[in-house]
């Protein structure tokens, strides 16, 4: 059951434009990455640490599952 | 072109160039003494060493003066776990070519200066294939 690949997704894009139009520098200055990092992510290129995706959730004021969620 | 593809392409061109040095300065190896054999590969590796630094000096100062603003190098897990990566594929790499350059020693009956040649250029082949690949990573 567990051997199954998940898809991590997120949304990360679409939080960054409802926060006031945060751009990927910000975002990235105020988690502690590279905008390059940011951009990954957005990009389903790069799965964040479980400390990153709660520094991301946490700069957005939301729960990682609203950030964070599996694609079934 | 971001500024870790910069630097890594900046790291490729030092090894190629080296190993281009290297290879002009050993094509009589096999009537050069081991010493002087081994001096061109000690001052090959130094080469490396000096070009990656200026060219990265000099890769980052152009791309300052196109772009016109500077661009930090912030280094963060995902540059981490790229780098564990790159150094699995040049391990990998390395440790074949050594196994591969004893087993062809013994087998061609060859003379230890080939084994010197060809255990440090598979060294520079191995680096080179890890900084591709991290170049694919961070396409």
């Amino acid at each position: 059951m567990f051997k199954k690949k998940i898809h991590i997704e997120n949304a990360v894009r679409k939080l960054r434009f409802n926060n006031d139009e945060m751009t990927q520098q910000q975002l990235a200055e105020e988690v502690g990455v590279s905008r390059q990092t940011i951009v990954a992510i957005e990009k389903y290129k790069y799965t964040p640490s479980l400390d990153l995706a709660f520094k991301i959730a946490l700069a957005f004021d939301r729960e990682i599952q609203d950030v964070f969620f599996i694609n079934q | 072109m971001n500024i870790k593809i910069r630097n890594t392409l900046a790291e490729i061109t030092g090894a190629l160039i080296a190993m281009t040095w290297m290879w002009l300065n050993l094509i009589d190896a096999l009537t050069m003494s081991i010493q002087s054999v081994s001096k061109v590969l000690a001052q090959g590796i130094g080469i490396s060493i000096i070009l990656i630094i200026v060219l990265h000096i000099v890769f980052n100062i152009f791309s300052s003066i196109i772009t016109g603003q500077y661009e930090e190098n912030i280094e963060d897990e995902r540059d981490k776990i790229y780098e564990l990566y790159a150094l699995q594929m040049s391990s990998a790499i390395f440790g074949i070519s050594i196994v591969a350059t004893f087993v062809l020693l013994g087998w061609f009956n060859l003379n230890i200066t080939t084994g010197l040649i060809a255990i440090t250029f598979s060294g520079f082949i191995a680096s080179i294939f890890s900084l591709l690949l991290k170049i694919y990573l961070y396409r």
